[in-house]
C-alpha cells in the first residue's frame, strides 16, 4: 500500500539546509494500524504529508497504492486526497460558521460526482453526530469536532486513513473516545496511520514507528503482551524519575529544615 | 450541478462575513450607480436638446449676428439687414423658397390688470409658413401690416390664455411695453420650437418691432427655407455668398454672420456632450476602479484569514484551480451583487435629479442594465484575480499550520 525507499525531504531555511527526513525506508501492508512517534522535529509530520500527497520528496521514491507519487500529476494527487486518502488533524481543522454536514460535505464537492447529502449523513451518523449535523464548530465540543472531522475523513470510503496527533487537543476520555472510532474503522479494513507523541495511543496500534532526527530508529510490531509490558516500562521509568524528583524534593526540603548560616542570603 | 455547488459555497462564504462582504460591495455600487447616472443625464440631455433642434426643421439655413476679431480681441456686430432677406431670395431663386427675417426682444404685454411677461418678435408674413405655425384665431401677421408699420399683434396660446382665459381676445387691445396693440389672430398650441416657447410668444410686424418699439436698424435672425433638405449644403452656400456680396466683405476677409444648420447644431452639442460624457464617464471609471480596489483588498484579507481553510480543501482533494475558481466566484459575486444594487441607486439618483430640479430630464436607457452587469462581472473578475491565484498557490503544508 505505502511503501518508500531512501525518501529525502529537504527544506531551505533561511541559509541552511534542514534535513526533515534523512533517508526513510518504509512499507506499511493494507489493514495495518500504525503509529509513528517521534519528539517534535523528528520528521514524523512531514513524512504524514508525503504519505499524503501534500507535499514531494526531495528524492527517494514513494509509492502509494502502486503508483509513484513524483510521477503523479497534480489532477492525480488531488484524486487521490480526495477517495484514497482520509486526513485527521490535531486541530480537527473544519471550516468555521459552516454546519457539521457543510464540513462533511466539502470533500464530496470536490469529487466530480453529484453530491449526494445522504453520504455525509452517513458519515455523520457512523462518528454518532447525525444529531448535530445542522451544528457549527463553535456550538460543539472538541471532542465532538474531532469526530465530524473523521466524519470528513471517511465520507469518500478512503483506504488510508491519516491522523496527526487526533487526540492532541482533547481530554483523556474524549481521547480514548476517538481512539474507539479508529479501531471500529480498522475493524472495517480501513489502514490508519497514526502519527502522536503519547505513548499510551501509540500503543494502540499494531506496529510502532519511531523516528529522530529524520530518521526511523525503530520498527516493530506490537501484540497484546508487549503493549502491556510497554506501558509498564513506561509507568515505571515515569516511577523513577518521580521517585528521583521526590527523593531530591526531600533532600532539598531536609536542607531547608536545617539552613547552613553561610548559604543564607 | 457542480458549478451550483461552487457558487452555493461561495455565497456560504460570504454570509459568514455579511458586513464585510457588504461594505465590499460599496465601491461597486457607488461607480455603478454613478456610471448609470452619468448615462442617464447625458442621455436625458441629448434627448431633450436634440428634440428642440429637430423642431428647427432639417431645411433651414438660420443666418446670425457673428463676431469678428479686434486685434486679439472678438467681439459681437450686428451686420444683418431687413434689405438682406431680399438679397438672398431674389439672388437664389429656385434654391430658397421664403425668407423670414426675425427681430425678437424681451417684453411685457398687458390687458387692464392682467399682464404677462413674454418674448417679443417682430416677423413678416412668411415666418407662419416656413414653421408651420398657424393661428387657430383670428389671422396672422400680413405683408400689408409689415408695409404700414401697423400696430396689431399675434398672441401665443399661453399668452392669450394668461390674458384673456376663455374671452375672445381678437379685435381687444393690448399694451406691449406700454404701446397699444391690437390683437388679431391667437395661435396655436405649440410648445417649444427651436429654443423658445411659442406659446409665450407674441408675434408683431417686423417693421413695428424694429422702428416703432425697440428702434433697431438690425435684424436679430434670418432664416432661409431650403427648397429641400438634400440641396442644403448648396443652400448654406448660396446664403453665405449673398450676404458676402450684401455686406461688401472682400474675398479673403471673414464673414460678419453666422450660418446655422440643424445639422451643425447636432454637431456642436455632439461635441459638447462628447465632452461632459468624457468628464462623467472618468469620473465614473475612477469610482469603478476605487470599487475594484475595495474588492481586491476585502478578497486579500479573506484570502489571508481562511488560509487554514484552503489548506484543508486541499487537503481533501480541492484542486488549485477550484481553489481560484471559488475565490474568482465569490469577487464575481460581490461585484455583480454591488452591480446590480449600483443600477438601481443609479437609476432611483437620476430620477430624483430630474424630478427635484425639474430642469434637467434624464432618460435611463434599458442598455445600460446589461452593459453595467457586465462591467461588474469584468471588475469582480479583475479584481479578484490575483486574490484568487494567491489562494491557489498556498502550499497545503504551510497553510495548515497557519495561525
Amino acid at each position: 500500500m505505502i511503501r518508500a525507499e531512501q525518501l529525502h525531504k529537504h527544506y531551505q531555511m533561511g541559509d541552511s539546509v534542514v534535513h526533515a527526513l534523512d533517508g526513510v525506508d518504509l512499507s506499511i501492508k493494507q489493514g495495518e494500524f500504525v503509529a509513528i512517534i517521534g519528539a517534535s522535529g523528528s520528521g514524523k509530520s512531514t513524512l504524514m504529508h508525503l504519505i499524503g500527497c501534500l507535499d514531494r520528496p526531495t528524492s527517494g521514491l514513494l509509492e502509494i497504492n502502486g503508483e509513484l507519487v513524483s510521477a503523479m500529476t497534480e489532477k492525480q494527487l488531488a484524486a487521490a486526497r480526495n477517495s484514497y486518502l482520509g486526513f485527521v488533524f490535531q486541530t480537527f481543522n473544519l471550516i468555521n460558521r459552516t454546519s457539521a454536514l457543510e464540513n462533511v460535505l466539502v470533500p464530496l464537492v470536490y469529487t466530480r460526482r453529484a453530491v449526494q447529502r445522504a453520504t455525509a449523513k452517513k458519515a455523520l451518523d457512523r462518528v454518532g453526530l447525525l444529531s448535530r449535523a445542522s451544528h457549527t464548530p463553535s456550538e460543539m465540543s472538541g471532542g465532538e469536532c474531532q469526530r465530524v472531522a473523521i466524519a470528513r475523513a471517511i465520507v469518500n470510503s478512503p483506504r488510508l486513513l491519516l491522523a496527526d496527533e487526533p487526540t492532541g487537543n482533547l481530554d483523556t476520555k474524549t481521547g480514548d473516545q476517538i481512539m474507539q472510532i479508529f479501531h471500529e474503522l480498522h475493524a472495517e479494513g480501513i489502514t490508519i496511520v497514526l502519527v502522536t507523541h503519547e505513548m499510551d495511543v501509540a500503543v494502540q496500534a499494531d506496529r510502532i514507528i519511531s523516528m529522530r532526527d529524520g530518521q526511523i530508529v525503530e520498527d516493530t510490531a506490537v501484540d497484546q503482551a508487549q503493549r502491556e509490558q510497554i506501558l509498564i516500562d513506561a509507568q515505571s521509568s515515569f516511577r523513577k524519575v518521580f521517585d528521583q524528583k521526590a527523593a531530591a524534593r526531600a533532600k532539598a526540603n531536609d536542607t531547608d529544615a536545617h539552613p547552613k548560616p553561610e548559604a543564607a542570603s | 450541478m457542480f458549478h451550483l455547488r461552487i457558487i452555493a459555497m461561495a455565497v456560504r462564504g460570504l454570509q459568514q462575513n455579511l458586513l464585510r462582504s457588504l461594505l465590499a460591495t460599496l465601491g461597486v455600487v457607488i461607480g455603478v450607480g454613478a456610471v448609470v447616472s452619468a448615462v442617464s443625464i447625458l442621455e436625458g440631455a441629448q434627448r431633450d436638446i436634440l428634440g428642440k433642434f429637430e423642431s428647427l426643421g432639417a431645411d433651414q439655413v438660420i443666418m446670425l449676428n457673428g463676431t469678428r476679431q479686434h486685434g486679439h480681441r472678438r467681439s459681437s456686430v450686428t451686420s444683418l439687414e431687413p434689405e438682406d432677406a431680399d438679397k438672398v431670395l431674389q439672388d437664389n431663386e429656385g434654391l430658397i423658397v421664403a425668407v423670414s427675417p426675425q427681430y425678437g426682444s424681451a417684453g411685457q404685454v398687458k390687458y387692464y390688470e392682467k399682464n404677462a411677461f413674454v418674448s417679443v418678435l417682430g416677423v413678416v408674413e412668411t415666418y407662419s409658413e416656413i414653421n408651420q405655425y398657424f393661428q387657430v384665431h383670428g389671422r396672422g401677421i400680413t405683408r400689408e401690416d409689415v408695409r404700414g408699420n401697423a400696430m396689431v399683434c399675434v398672441l401665443g396660446h399661453g399668452v392669450a390664455e394668461d390674458l384673456f382665459g376663455a374671452l375672445p381676445a381678437i379685435g381687444k387691445p393690448v399694451k406691449i411695453n406700454g404701446k397699444t396693440f391690437i390683437v388679431v389672430g391667437v395661435m396655436e398650441e405649440r410648445g417649444v420650437m427651436g429654443f423658445t416657447n411659442v406659446d409665450d410668444q407674441v408675434t408683431i410686424p417686423l417693421s413695428t418691432a424694429m422702428r416703432r418699439m425697440f428702434g433697431q436698424k438690425y435684424l436679430s435672425v434670418l432664416v432661409a427655407q431650403c427648397v429641400s433638405a438634400e440641396k442644403m449644403t448648396s443652400c448654406v452656400e448660396a446664403c453665405k455668398k449673398s450676404l458676402r456680396a450684401a455686406h461688401r466683405i472682400r474675398a479673403g476677409d471673414e464673414d460678419d454672420f453666422t450660418v446655422f444648420t440643424q445639422e451643425q447644431m447636432k454637431q456642436q452639442f455632439a461635441q459638447v456632450a462628447m465632452i461632459f460624457g468624457i468628464v462623467l464617464y472618468s469620473i465614473a471609471g475612477i469610482s469603478i476602479v476605487v470599487g475594484a480596489i475595495g474588492i481586491m483588498n476585502i478578497m486579500l484579507v479573506s484570502v489571508t484569514e481562511r488560509t487554514r481553510e484552503i489548506g484543508v480543501r486541499i487537503a481533501v482533494g480541492a484542486r488549485r484551480f477550484d481553489i481560484l475558481k471559488q475565490f474568482l466566484v465569490e469577487a464575481s459575486i460581490i461585484s455583480m451583487f454591488g452591480g446590480a444594487l449600483g443600477v438601481v441607486c443609479g437609476w432611483a439618483m437620476s430620477d430624483f435629479l430630474s424630478k427635484f430640479t425639474q430642469v434637467l430630464e434624464t432618460y435611463t436607457p434599458p442598455s445600460i442594465i446589461v452593459i453595467a452587469m457586465i462591467m461588474a462581472g469584468i471588475v469582480g473578475i479583475v479584481s479578484g484575480i490575483y486574490p484568487a491565484i494567491r489562494a491557489s498557490r498556498l502550499d497545503p503544508v504551510q497553510a495548515l499550520r497557519y495561525e
